[in-house]
């Protein structure tokens, strides 16, 4: 049995967080947690992280224990260097509460790269977990929409850089810009792409440590993720009814199965392929031909059968990256907000030569 | 033999002093006053003036008025004394001495003789008796009047109290008393004026005015009305009585033999309840008879399987048995008595109550008493609401109970888990 951490840092993350201890009840009833029990396969130690005590609040099936209240005000403000420097205030309690959880194999931190608390804690976390502990940590990563201001662009230009320097054994990517296909109001928009990546991040979880008739295990995974330029994604699809398990793994490997967008052909540098279902609709002749049409691309593929009586075939690619055209495309723009940001900060400084003028006239009275 | 004469001398002595102290029934106030001449001495009404002091002649005038008039008038020497009687009592007084002054003054001493505290006022009068103040006298004379001193029976006649001070001082903590004749029932009460008051010289106040029913045929004294009274130097005086009216009250039923006649009915909120419900019992009495009704006893007798829950009217437990005594119950009265009973056993019950009440039948000298007993209509008590959940076995109950208790706990639990 595997122990795992995830933490869940700022707003972003511990939803995320608490949609998988959510989705580890297995059901979707908000009073799952009183009748029933998480069904993790490994031994799950999650921490929902953060500064604005009210979004702790909100969480519903992360228990109290598991919640980090970091006291500052109500949040940092989308300000990181406020951030981080309340992080370095507060670093030793956090990993004195890490490390009361015992020893691990593998580390998850979910973030929003755009944030306050989450994009400024996440580098520094990553780094303070990796100079103590020997386990590999992954970073689940969430890109901003483009249009929700420049602060968040530039945010997550700059925590994104920070992550991939702090150490990290790799980031998964999921933007909500590439997300917000699946429509519906902002509210429900962020829930169903918090329920994505939650159940994503769980299957995969349950994958590491099931017995698979093919087996892919976290050693698999520790290859997958150090390939590429350390950016991974993951594609996933259940099959509709009367669905055979070839169009399930082309739909996983399609922008609607996918957290980020990629050209899975172009762009992929390793994959690991995780199948689950009745044995009735895996198919070996058809998974071969898409693993193999894959590994014919990406290079090389690690397969994973999970044989569950009764259960429609779902598959998860993990996936990484050599390049990312979409995350150059990010940066353009946050380059561009940088910019921005900075002759607004010029007309402000300009501003302050106004206050100037006015205030020569301070103490003086008019004479009539 | 000494010994002998040494016992007579104390028991003796023993009597001569219990002579003094039982013999004084008399209490006597001394009182030593240098009064300058011109001024007075007020005791009570009576005010001893030294009227003229002769310093030369070490002898002094004095002149006593009683109320203003002249009782004594006399001149005496040093260690001379007057005595004159006033009020009844005997009133000693001695010049002691006399001296020259702005004015000359004389000292004396003058002594009470009396039976009680009578003097209850006592105070040197600056310019003597033109200048004394008397608290007066007053005289409350009641009286009692009716509007009618032959009546039928059944007849109401109405009764008047007017109390006159027709003395000459302000009568104060004035209490009055009227007791209520027998025969009479009170029928409205007019004007009643209760507590201590005070009633001004020749001032005339109604106290009473009241209605009375004639209830019984006979030749009735009424009793007086009294009060009790004092002036404003809290001097009490004698109780003041009212005359006593007497009132014929006729028979109209020509001498006929008069009965109470109390009449007994039950109703019950529901005949047929479940075990366990609460049922509302009324028992109505009307006195159909010409004559009233006393001590009236209701004595309820519930069925062991049915419990008494209370009631709004005067029930009260003795010995376990719910009881309701009414002193009188007048002519073609009526009174619904209330309670409450729960069946806490399946069945048909009745519930029986003996009654007893006396009655003066206006012919015999003694009372006449009736007894008797009367029965609701039945009740039917069938199966309560939770009775077949009762009957079970109690592990049917202690399951369910346990299961619910452990959900809880466990909501509670998880509730507290995640509650942050």
């Amino acid at each position: 049995m595997l122990n795992i951490l995830i933490v869940g840092n700022g707003q972003c993350g511990n939803r995320i967080l608490d949609a998988i201890n959510k989705e580890a009840f297995g059901g979707k009833s908000k009073f799952a947690k009183f009748y029933s029990q998480q069904k993790y396969k490994s031994k799950v130690e999650t921490i929902a992280i953060n500064t604005a005590i009210n979004d702790l609040k909100e969480l519903s099936f992360t228990k109290a224990k598991d919640r980090i209240h970091i006291p500052h005000l109500h949040g940092v403000g989308a300000n990181r260097t406020l951030g981080k420097s309340v992080f370095e205030d507060n670093k030793s309690h956090i990993m004195r509460n890490i490390e009361e959880r015992g020893n691990f194999d593998v580390g998850f931190v979910i973030t929003s790269a755009s944030g306050g608390t989450g994009s400024s804690f996440t580098p520094p976390l990553i780094k303070e977990i990796k100079e103590k502990h020997d386990f590999p940590v992954y970073a689940v990563v969430v890109l901003p929409f483009r249009e929700e201001g420049t602060l968040y662009l530039q945010n997550a230009a700059f925590c994104l850089k920070e992550i991939r320097d702090s150490g990290v054994d790799g980031i998964i990517l999921a933007d909500n810009q590439f997300l917000k296909q699946i429509g519906g109001n902002v509210q429900s928009a962020y829930n169903t792409i918090n329920d994505m990546i939650a159940r994503r991040i769980l299957f995969l979880l349950d994958a590491l440590d099931s017995e698979m008739m093919m087996v892919t295990d976290l050693g698999d995974f520790k290859t997958v993720m150090s390939g590429g330029a350390g950016l991974a994604t993951i594609g996933f699809y259940e099959a509709e009814k009367g669905m055979n398990i070839k169009t399930t793994i082309q739909k996983a490997l399609s922008p609607n199965g996918l957290l980020f967008s990629t050209d899975v052909y172009k762009e992929g540098s390793r994959a690991m392929v995780i199948i689950k279902g009745d044995k009735s609709y895996l198919s070996i002749d058809e998974i071969s031909s898409e693993v193999e049409k894959l590994s014919s691309s990406v290079g090389h593929v690690f397969k994973g059968i999970i044989v569950r009586k009764g259960e429609a075939p779902q598959v998860l690619v993990v996936l990484t990256l050599e390049a990312a055209e979409e995350l150059e495309n990010l940066y353009s723009v946050a380059v561009d907000a940088i910019h921005q940001e900075r002759e607004k900060k010029t007309r402000i400084e300009e501003q302050k030569e106004i206050d100037k003028a006015f205030s020569k006239i301070d103490g003086l009275e008019p004479n009539y | 033999m000494v010994q002998f004469k040494n016992i007579c001398l104390l028991m003796l002595t023993l009597a001569l002093v219990s002579l003094v102290f039982t013999g004084n029934a008399c209490a006597k106030d001394r009182f030593n006053e240098s009064i300058q001449e011109g001024d007075g001495y007020q005791i009570n009404t009576i005010v001893i003036d030294v009227a003229e002091v002769f310093v030369s002649a070490d002898s002094c005038v004095f002149i006593v008025y009683d109320e203003g008039n002249e009782i004594e008038n006399k001149m005496i020497s040093s260690d001379q004394t007057i005595t004159f009687t006033a009020e009844g009592e005997t009133i000693e007084v001695t010049l002691l001495s006399v001296s020259e002054g702005i004015l000359p003054q004389a000292t004396v001493s003058i002594t009470i003789t009396h039976d009680d505290d009578d003097v209850y006022l006592k105070q040197e009068v600056k310019g003597g008796h033109e200048k004394a103040t008397y608290p007066g006298t007053p005289s409350l004379e009641i009286t009692k009047e009716v509007s009618s001193y032959t009546v039928d029976q059944g007849e109401v006649v109405t009764i008047k109290v007017t109390a006159r001070n027709k003395g000459d001082g302000k009568a104060t903590e004035v209490r009055f008393s009227d007791p209520k004749p027998t025969g009479f029932i009170l029928q409205e009460i007019l004007l009643e004026e209760t507590g201590q008051m005070t009633i001004d010289k020749y001032e005339t106040r109604t106290i009473f005015l009241y209605k009375l029913q004639a209830n019984e045929a006979g030749t009735f004294e009424f009793q007086p009305t009294r009060a009790s009274y004092s002036n404003e130097a809290d001097m009490d005086f004698p109780e003041a009585v009212s005359n006593i009216p007497v009132i014929t009250v006729t028979d109209t039923g020509k001498n006929a033999r008069k009965v109470a006649e109390l009449e007994f009915s039950t109703s019950i909120e529901s005949s047929s309840v479940k075990r366990n419900d609460e049922v509302e019992v009324v028992i109505n009495i009307k006195n159909q008879g010409d004559s009233s009704a006393n001590g009236v006893v209701l004595n309820i007798h519930l069925p062991e399987e049915v419990e008494y829950k209370g009631s709004n009217s005067n029930i009260e437990i003795i010995n376990g048995m719910p009881k309701a005594y009414l002193e009188t119950f007048g002519l073609n009265q009526e009174k619904e008595i209330k309670f409450v009973i729960k069946p806490t056993e399946l069945g048909t019950y009745t519930i029986t109550t003996d009654y007893s009440y006396q009655y003066e039948d206006g012919v015999s000298p003694d009372r006449q008493e009736v007894t008797g007993e009367f029965t609701t209509s039945t009740i039917d008590v069938a199966r309560g609401d939770l009775d077949s959940v009762i009957e079970q076995p109690w592990y049917v109950i202690a399951i369910p109970l346990l299961i619910i208790v452990a959900i809880a706990g466990w909501i509670f639990h998880r509730s507290r888990q995640y509650r942050f």
